[in-house]
């Protein structure tokens, strides 16, 4: 009964062929938009997601003025500070670190800027206790991460990095003038991870230093600086008795521009974090787990809603088109629905008959439109996997959904019509006739 | 005789406007028997196809009872009428009206799934009934494809597919030549006579009624004879 019922409705279709298509056509736009809307929206989660995974499994901590929303994060935290917290109540561990660009900034060159997660190096503390609660190990694609004991100059890479980077396993790579060798690979995450040199705290603390001329400075007077006694910075003036001082103070040790924070098992981590940021308050930002989780998730659902919300609007302007084209429809056949009441057809019948026409007009401007978009997303995707920066993220069960979306859209945009065509006189279509 | 319609006092008015009021059917008295070959000839606006609008279920009347093959419409609902439609009556109208994107077999089988038959029967049974109605070669031509006469002969078919208790024909010569009516009014009267179809005609040509077994005349709304 079913497959003659829908020969019957692709036959009626058939009849207005030019009309079909167009309609379909419509739909199918909407449908194409929000299958790539939504692949990009997939995508972007994910990397949200595996960014929410990291930042939730710790505190993490920064200098008081950092605007992580802004990228400002070239701000000093004192060890003293991450000593301190290490003592609080219900802290496990504290470890500092540093994270920086992984390619000198070019504001001159446009193509420096990156779509997404830039290139950043993670100077690690391998010899730390600390342990971030979601995220403990990495799973490798080629090689190993680095570890405790490790030579200075090696490092493991994101799998993003590895592709636009064209690094190899056992490569020897030049990062900022300094050399590398990569001893791992790690497999894709779809998220921040990929785009992640990793690299001894050490190594990434004279990258930093190099990086930044007035920790340059400070470094290269150290030694001078140790040399002069007390006695002689007493009678220096002012400006140069306190430049000195830096310089004395200063150790590679102590440079952190952020710190990570684990808590002990069984305690809050909102708690603890409450407790750092109580007492450290005119020093550090304290980022505790459940704010981050809550703020991530508040970004994201305004990214997605930006995204989709263009793609829905395309769709309903489809959907329009459907019930543009069923209440034509329905007009021009207005005696055929009368023969069908005459033979006995009821209400309910003649709607969803009609209400089934709309819903495979969706399904084939769905069909059609997921159909261009695969074929769109496929090929883009092929393309920037080159520099490993796909922008799309290709899931079956997303693509059904679409299906059965553009199906109930359809519908719902047949059952006014649908709904007219019912409520019908007999007499009247008869008279029509 | 059983009776397949059973109609008192039938009135129907129209109300086209506050000042112009229609009196269709104004107290007609009607039996039909099982097997009887009924005409109700009239002129234009005599309440004929009102009546058969009636008959049909495709209206409901103000006034009056009807009972049709023993089951009292009186107080049918509108989800009942249609089941009693395509089990209990078939009908034949004047311009044909099969539908233009199905073949032949697929109008008279569309009767059958609303008649609640299975697939398989159906197909059987729309047939036989073209078998019976001498178009089992044409069986897949499109209605646009068949002349007046055989298109009059589907719907025929289609209308005995769920072996009704009556078929009303209303004007089923209309849009038919001399010859092709003659045709078609023998194949309804063989279809009385051999299987006991019962039929109830309207027609204003008094060639095609003059053979029925009972002739019942409309005028004003009222039955006259």
């Amino acid at each position: 009964m079913y497959t003659h019922n829908m020969l019957e409705i692709l036959r009626n279709l058939w009849r207005r062929k030019f009309r079909t298509l167009l309609t379909i056509f419509g739909i199918a736009i909407g449908i194409f938009a929000f299958t790539v809307m939504g692949s990009m929206a997939l995508k972007l989660n994910k990397m949200i997601d595996g960014g929410k995974k990291y930042i939730t499994g710790q505190i993490t901590i920064a200098p008081k003025g950092t605007d992580f929303m802004m990228g400002q994060m070239g701000a000093m935290l004192p060890v003293d500070t991450l000593n301190k917290i290490d003592k609080v109540e219900g802290v496990e561990a504290v470890t500092g670190g540093i994270e920086m660009s992984l390619d000198e900034p070019n504001p001159d060159d446009p193509a420096s800027m990156s779509f997404g997660i830039p290139a950043t190096i993670e100077g690690m503390d391998l010899k730390t206790d600390f342990k971030n609660r979601n995220w403990e190990t990495m799973e490798m694609k080629e090689g190993r991460m680095i570890k405790e004991g490790d030579p200075d100059d090696v490092i493991a890479i994101g799998s993003t990095i590895a592709l636009d980077k064209k690094w190899k396993l056992d490569d020897k790579v030049k990062i900022r003038g300094r050399e590398f060798k990569v001893i791992g690979i790690l497999d894709k995450t779809m998220s921040g991870p990929d785009s992640y040199v990793f690299m001894s705290l050490d190594s990434t603390r004279e990258l930093y230093v190099e990086s930044n001329p007035f920790l340059k400075s400070l470094k290269e007077q150290q030694a001078q600086a140790a040399s002069i006694s007390v006695r002689e910075l007493a009678s220096l003036p002012k400006a140069t008795r306190d430049q000195i001082m830096q310089a004395k103070a200063f150790k590679m040790e102590d440079l952190s521009t952020m710190g990570s924070v684990s808590w002990k098992d069984g305690v809050n981590s909102e708690d603890v974090a409450n407790r750092i940021k109580d007492q450290f308050k005119d020093e550090v930002i304290v980022l505790s787990p459940k704010k981050m989780g809550e703020e991530i998730d508040k970004a994201s659902a305004m990214m997605n809603a930006v995204i989709l919300g263009g793609a829905l609007l395309a769709l309903l302007v489809g959907s329009f088109s459907v019930i543009n084209t069923m209440i034509m429809s329905i007009s021009e056949r207005t005696r055929e629905i009368g023969i069908k009441k005459s033979l006995g057809a009821s209400n309910r019948s003649i709607a969803l008959e009609y209400a089934l026409e709309a819903g495979v007009i969706g399904t084939l401007g769905g069909l059609l439109g997921i159909g261009i978009g695969v074929l769109l997303i496929v090929v883009f995707n092929n393309k920037m996997a080159e520099t490993g920066a796909e922008i799309f993220l290709l899931d079956f069960t997303f693509l059904l959904q679409v299906l059965i979306f553009s199906f109930v859209l359809g519908i719902v945009a047949g059952i006014m019509p649908a709904i007219k065509a019912a409520k019908m006189k007999v007499i009247k279509a008869i008279r029509e006739m | 005789m059983k009776n397949v319609i059973e109609a008192k006092g039938l009135k129907k008015i129209y109300k086209m406007s506050k000042t112009n009021i229609v009196h269709a059917l104004n107290g007609v008295d009607l039996n039909v028997e099982e097997g009887e070959f009924t005409a109700i000839i009239g002129p234009s606006g005599s309440g004929k196809s009102t009546l058969m609008h009636i008959f049909g279920l495709l209206d409901k009347p103000d006034e009056g009872t009807l009972i049709i093959d023993g089951i009292d419409m009186s107080d049918l609902k509108d989800k009942e009428a249609y089941k009693l439609r395509a089990k209990k009556i078939g009908f034949v109208f004047q311009g044909f009206n099969l539908i233009p994107a199905l073949s032949a077999l697929e109008n008279i089988m569309l009767a059958g799934k609303y008649g609640g038959m299975k697939m398989s029967e159906r197909k059987q049974r729309a047939i036989e009934l073209l078998k019976l109605v001498g178009l089992e070669s044409r069986m897949n031509h499109k209605p646009n494809e068949l002349s007046g006469g055989q298109q009059q002969r589907v719907a025929i078919a289609r209308a005995l597919m769920n072996k009704p208790a009556i078929i009303l024909a209303d004007e089923p010569t209309g849009e038919l030549d001399t010859k092709t009516s003659l045709e078609i009014i023998e194949l309804m009267k063989k279809l009385n006579r051999e299987d006991k179809q019962t039929f109830l005609l309207v027609t204003h040509n008094m060639e095609v009624a003059k053979d029925c077994n009972k002739i019942v005349e409309m005028r004003d709304g009222k039955r006259v004879s």
